[in-house]
């Protein structure tokens, strides 16, 4: 048994250190994707001058709607699981699995912090350190396309055909735009690991600037915001859906499986939430805190313990992700919803050239710079 | 003539047009009403309400959940004449009639029920009857029960006056007495 371990040693290790990683951060996903179910409803309705649901309640204490995610839940599992009689039993099935699975493994390349040493080992704080993260990202964002058409196409449905067709159409333009406005990223950091592109983050920009993506690339930022929050199927590009009017591709969903199409896309809000933080935000990066602890730029310094560090580089990150998962639900409340011809007309006659150009001012400017 | 409003549509300039200074401007507004209303909830305008109301608007109301009048000797001041029945477009009012046994022509409900799951709160019923025996006017709103039954009114529940009403002796038990004084059967 020693021998097997000492022999294993780094191997085993690495599991159980992934499987940790694994329990916590997809354990902290999944949790804020639930309380965004209620934060959907608690902020649309403050926007609205009104309460929001605040009556489910356990033992009479309410906690201003705490529990509503957990009566959700209980409601959806109890309600009839129906499938339609001419469906495609097993692409009907496994069409929620197609929208929820690529959405969660994408979450393995996403850096939540730094490091932390444990017992003089090095726990990174990320689940797959891939070389090629950023890629990964969009070509599994990519397969989350299958979810809706396989959704769309297997319930044997016309309405909801048409909404897997309006979804694909809109999902494969607007992966183009999202891919390109990240090329300007990949030229001034010269990679494509995530946790490579937060760590030069931590740089100063003329001694005092963080560069962070969005100093370097604020166009892309907005370019990026758009693109990802089309590719994510929200307001104002809901017309894939569109719960309260237009019928979607999961018209014929039910009880759990309904609930998978609807939870994975709040999980695609984190997802892209903590895609735009690590990408144009710093990551985990805190201004002017480095390893050792705060150095500020006149020469003020300020040591830190390196647990309290890493402590305050994953606090910065779950902020920054709480932030733009809090500003997309904002978005949504606040603009009405594009038609068709205009969100094509937006993704290629708009998004695509501005894209383009983004990337020639950038190439232009590292080459006048010498950087290339 | 048909008034117009002439509604000035001016072509769109570039920094609208570029739609993003003024999707700035509309989350600013959202975003205004979201702090104000997280520090400040007192000013939302939300009525929670089995446990916090407010004047009802209009004829609203006017028209209540129902209550029969009582008389002074307790007795219910209709006369189940069925007016209100016959007048009720949702039907769901039931009446059994009866009479006293003191009194030979007079008739008193011996059943009296109103099916709130039906009513449509018309009002109709008040405006049928000639004893003005039923009324809408206890400012009670039927709210949500957990079963059917919880909705039938009956007699009993019914039956009472507001505080402060006078109760009186009806016309119709006048005429009553009167009418059996007359015959020497008192």
């Amino acid at each position: 048994m020693m021998e097997f371990y000492e022999a294993n040693k780094d191997l085993l290790l690495f599991t159980a250190a992934a499987g940790v990683k694994v329990l916590v951060f997809l354990g902290g996903v999944m949790g804020l994707a639930g309380l965004l179910t209620l934060a959907e409803r608690k902020v649309s309705a403050l926007m609205q001058d009104r309460i929001g649901p605040n009556r489910a309640s356990v033992l009479g204490l309410a906690f201003n709607g705490l529990f509503h995610p957990l009566a959700d839940a209980i409601k959806m599992i109890l309600k009839e699981d129906f499938v339609p009689g001419r469906a495609e039993k097993l692409l009907f099935t496994l069409a929620p699995f197609f929208a929820l699975v690529p959405v969660l493994a994408l979450f393995a390349v996403i850096p939540f912090g730094d490091y932390v040493m444990v017992f003089g080992y090095q726990l990174d704080l990320l689940i797959a350190d891939l070389p090629l993260g950023l890629f990964f990202v969009l070509a599994l964002s990519g397969l989350a396309i299958y979810g809706v058409f396989l959704g769309g196409w297997a319930s044997k449905n016309n309405f909801a055909l048409l909404g897997a067709m309006r979804g694909a159409a809109q999902m494969i333009s607007y992966e183009v735009v999202l891919g390109l406005t990240l090329v300007g990223l990949l030229m001034i950091y010269g990679s494509a690991n995530l946790q490579d592109m937060v760590r030069a983050q931590g740089r100063l920009l003329f001694g005092f600037l963080p560069a962070w993506g969005v100093v370097y690339q604020p166009f892309a930022f907005l370019l990026f915001l758009t693109a990802a929050i089309a590719e994510n199927k929200r307001t104002p590009f809901d017309l894939v859906e569109g719960e309260s009017e237009i019928i979607g591709y999961f018209m014929e969903y039910s009880s759990m499986r309904f609930a998978a199409f609807m939870f994975s896309e709040f999980v695609e809000i984190i997802l892209v939430s903590m895609l735009a933080a690590t990408l144009f935000f710093g990551g985990w990066q805190v201004p002017y805190l480095y390893e050792t602890g705060f150095i500020l730029p006149g020469g003020a310094a300020l040591p830190l313990n390196h647990y309290l560090v890493a402590a305050l580089q994953v606090g910065a990150f779950s902020v920054k992700t709480v932030f733009f998962c809090w500003l997309m639900l904002v978005i949504r409340w606040t603009l009405p919803r594009f038609r068709f011809d205009q969100l094509m007309g937006l993704c290629w006659k708009t998004l695509l050239p501005l894209a383009l150009l983004n990337i020639l001012i950038t190439g232009a400017v590292l080459l006048a710079l010498g950087k290339i | 003539m048909i008034s117009v409003k002439k509604v000035n549509n001016k072509p769109l300039n570039l920094l609208e047009r570029i739609y993003l200074w003024e999707i700035g401007r509309g989350l600013l507004v959202t975003m205004r009403h979201f702090f104000v209303n997280l520090f400040n909830p007192k000013g939302t305008v939300t009525v929670q309400y089995p446990e916090q109301m407010i004047p009802l608007a209009g004829n609203a109301r006017l028209r209540t959940r129902h209550r029969l009048k009582v008389r002074a000797d307790g007795s219910p001041k209709c006369v189940a004449c069925f007016m209100c029945q016959t007048a009720c477009p949702a039907y769901c009012i039931r009446i059994e009639a009866a009479e006293y046994p003191d009194n030979g022509v007079e008739k008193y409900p011996a059943v009296f029920d109103i099916d709130l799951s039906r009513c449509v709160m018309c009002g109709m019923c008040v405006e049928a009857c000639p004893e003005d025996a039923i009324a809408m006017d206890t400012a009670e709103i039927p709210g949500g029960v957990e079963t059917r039954q919880a909705l039938l009114l009956t007699k009993e529940s019914l039956l009472r006056n507001l505080p402060g009403e006078p109760s009186v002796t009806g016309a119709a038990n006048r005429l009553a007495n009167d009418y059996l004084r007359a015959r020497g059967e008192e």
